[in-house]
C-alpha cells in the first residue's frame, strides 16, 4: 500500500515550471547555491487518514497505544506538571451508548480535519494542515496562546508547562508551546506506518493507516465495505480519523 | 541589516571566529576531517548563512515534508557534538564552549532551538556511528570534490 516516494531529482526539477536550483548573491560577494529538494513537497494528492476498529481492540491494546506514542515521542515524563497540565498526544477513551449503556473504550487524538478549526483561530499560523491532510503545530511560530486548545473538539492537544530536556531527536519539544499527535509524520515521510498503529498491527488489523483518496489502499476499500463514523460528524470537520464499531 | 554591518560581520567571522581548534568542531565532524573530507561546500557560507539555512530547512520540513539531510538541525548536532573524554557522555551542543556556543558567546547571540531540539546525538544514532567503519554523512566530498559539487547542484 505504500508510495514510492523516490521520485527522479532531475524529473522533478524538469516538471516544474520555476526550478527550485538557484544562487542567491551574498553581499559579501560570496555566492551560496541552494539545493534543489530532493524530496518533492507533499500534494494533496494524499490524504492520510486512519480507521479505528473498536470492536477489534481490547484496553490493553489501547494502553499499548499510548505507551507507543510515548516512546515515540517521549511525552508522559513530566514530573512538574499536575495532571490537568500533562500532555496527552493519545488518550483511552470511554464511551458509553445513553441507552444501551454500552461502554466501548477507543483511542482519541488529533483527528487531523479537513476543516481544523484549530487551524482557523491560530494567530501566527502555527496551526498548519499540510497538503496531504496532517495536521500539526508549527511549534517555531506557536506563542502559546492555546486558541487552538480551546477550539479544538476533541481536547487533543496539550501544552507544554515545563522545561525538557532529552527529547526524542525526531520530536522536539519544549516549554511554552502546544502539541499534539503529529500523526508520526516524520516516519510518514519516509513511508512508515504511525508507531501506535504498528504496536497494533503486528497482531490485528484493528487500526489501518494509509491514503484515504487511493483506492486500491487498503484503509480506502475497507471503508466502503464496514460501516464507520466520525467523531462528532455533525461538526462537518470531515476528519482523517475514523472509527468503526461504535 | 546594512551593508556595512554586514561587511564587518564578514571580517569578524572571517577572522575571529575560525575553529583554529579542530576539537570544538565535535566528534564526528573532527573525525571527517581528519579523513580528508568536508561536508559544507562552502565554509564561509555555512559560518555566514547558517541561521537563514537553518529557517528556510525548518518551513521546508514542517509545511513540505521535505527531509533532506541538508541544513538539518538533527545533522548539525550529530555531526558537531563532542563528548566529554572522561565520562564518555556527550556534552549538549549548546553548553558553554561546545559546537554551537563557541561563537555565539563572542557575538552574544543566544539561540531558543535548544528549548526542544535534542542537544546529543540520541542512543540510535550513536550505535550507528559507533559501528560505521567512516565517519557517517550522507554527502560528504572530499575538498576536490566540493568544486565540481557546486557546480552540480542537484
Ligand atoms: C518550541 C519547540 C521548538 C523550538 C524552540 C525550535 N524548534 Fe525546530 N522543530 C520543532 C519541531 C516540533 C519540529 C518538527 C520535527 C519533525 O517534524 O521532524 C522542528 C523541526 C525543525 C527543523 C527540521 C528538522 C531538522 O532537524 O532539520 C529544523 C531545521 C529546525 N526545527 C530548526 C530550528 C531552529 C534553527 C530553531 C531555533 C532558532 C528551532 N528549530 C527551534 C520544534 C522547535
Ligand atoms: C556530516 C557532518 C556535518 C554536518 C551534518 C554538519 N557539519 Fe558543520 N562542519 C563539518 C565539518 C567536517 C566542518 C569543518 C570544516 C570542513 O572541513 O568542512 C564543519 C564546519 C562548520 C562550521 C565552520 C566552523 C569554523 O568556524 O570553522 C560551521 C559554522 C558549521 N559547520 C555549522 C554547521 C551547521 C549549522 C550544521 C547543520 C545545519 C552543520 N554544520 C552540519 C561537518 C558537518
Ligand atoms: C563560526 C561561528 C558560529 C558557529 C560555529 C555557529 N554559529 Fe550560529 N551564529 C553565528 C553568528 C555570528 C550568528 C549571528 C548572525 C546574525 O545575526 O546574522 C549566529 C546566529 C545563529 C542563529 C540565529 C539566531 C537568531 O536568533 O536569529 C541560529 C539559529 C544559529 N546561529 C544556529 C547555530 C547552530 C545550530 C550551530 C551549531 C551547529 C551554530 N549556530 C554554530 C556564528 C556561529
Amino acid at each position: 500500500m505504500m508510495m514510492s516516494k523516490k521520485f527522479n531529482r532531475r524529473d522533478f526539477i524538469k516538471a516544474s515550471t520555476a526550478t527550485t536550483a538557484s544562487v542567491t548573491a551574498v553581499a559579501s560577494g560570496i555566492t551560496l547555491t541552494t539545493f534543489a529538494a530532493s524530496e518533492t513537497p507533499v500534494t494533496n494528492e494524499k490524504r492520510w487518514g486512519m480507521l479505528v476498529d473498536t470492536n477489534k481492540l481490547s484496553e490493553n491494546d489501547i494502553d499499548n497505544m499510548v505507551s507507543a506514542c510515548q516512546q515515540e515521542h517521549g511525552w508522559g515524563g513530566e514530573i512538574h506538571s499536575t495532571n490537568e497540565q500533562k500532555p496527552a498526544w493519545i488518550k483511552n477513551i470511554k464511551v458509553q451508548d445513553k441507552a444501551t449503556k454500552k461502554i466501548t473504550n477507543l483511542p482519541l487524538m488529533c483527528q487531523h480535519c479537513e476543516q481544523p478549526p484549530c487551524v482557523d483561530v491560530c494567530p501566527t499560523n502555527a496551526s498548519v494542515r499540510r497538503a496531504d491532510g496532517i495536521v500539526l503545530v508549527d511549534k517555531h511560530l506557536c506563542i502559546g496562546c492555546r486558541y487552538c486548545m480551546m477550539a479544538c473538539p476533541y481536547d487533543a492537544r496539550s501544552f507544554v508547562h515545563e522545561n525538557l530536556t532529552e527529547q526524542k531527536e525526531h520530536s522536539p519539544r519544549g516549554k511554552g508551546t502546544v502539541e499534539s499527535c503529529t500523526m508520526c509524520v516524520h516516519k510518514v515521510d519516509k513511508g512508515e506506518q504511525p508507531a501506535c498503529v504498528a504496536s497494533v498491527s503486528a497482531k490485528s488489523d484493528a487500526v489501518i493507516f494509509g491514503d484515504l483518496y487511493d483506492s486500491s489502499s487498503n484503509i480506502n476499500q475497507t471503508l466502503k465495505q464496514v460501516q464507520s463514523t466520525q467523531i462528532r460528524a455533525d461538526m462537518n470537520l470531515n476528519t482523517g480519523v475514523r472509527y468503526s464499531g461504535i | 541589516m546594512s551593508r556595512g554591518l554586514i561587511i564587518l560581520l564578514v571580517l569578524l567571522l572571517n577572522s575571529a571566529f575560525a575553529h583554529s581548534n579542530s576539537h570544538s568542531l565535535g566528534d564526528e565532524a573532527n573525525a571527517l576531517r581528519a579523513a580528508g573530507k568536508t561536508f559544507h561546500k562552502s565554509i564561509s557560507a555555512i559560518r555566514k548563512m547558517h541561521p537563514e539555512l537553518l529557517k528556510h530547512k525548518r518551513d521546508k520540513t514542517l509545511r513540505q515534508g521535505i527531509r533532506t539531510d541538508e541544513s538539518s538541525l538533527k545533522g548539525c548536532v550529530n555531526c558537531h557534538s563532542g563528548k566529554n573524554d572522561a565520562t564518555g557522555n556527550y556534552h549538549p551542543i549548546n553548553a558553554k564552549d561546545q559546537f554551537c556556543s563557541t561563537c555565539h558567546q563572542q557575538v552574544s547571540v543566544s539561540v531558543d532551538c535548544f528549548a526542544c531540539h535534542r542537544t546529543t546525538p540520541s542512543q540510535a544514532t550513536i550505535a550507528k556511528q559507533n559501528t560505521a567503519a567512516e565517519p557517517i554523512s550522507t554527502n560528504t566530498f572530499t575538498a576536490e570534490e566540493v568544486d565540481k559539487k557546486g557546480d552540480d547542484d542537484e
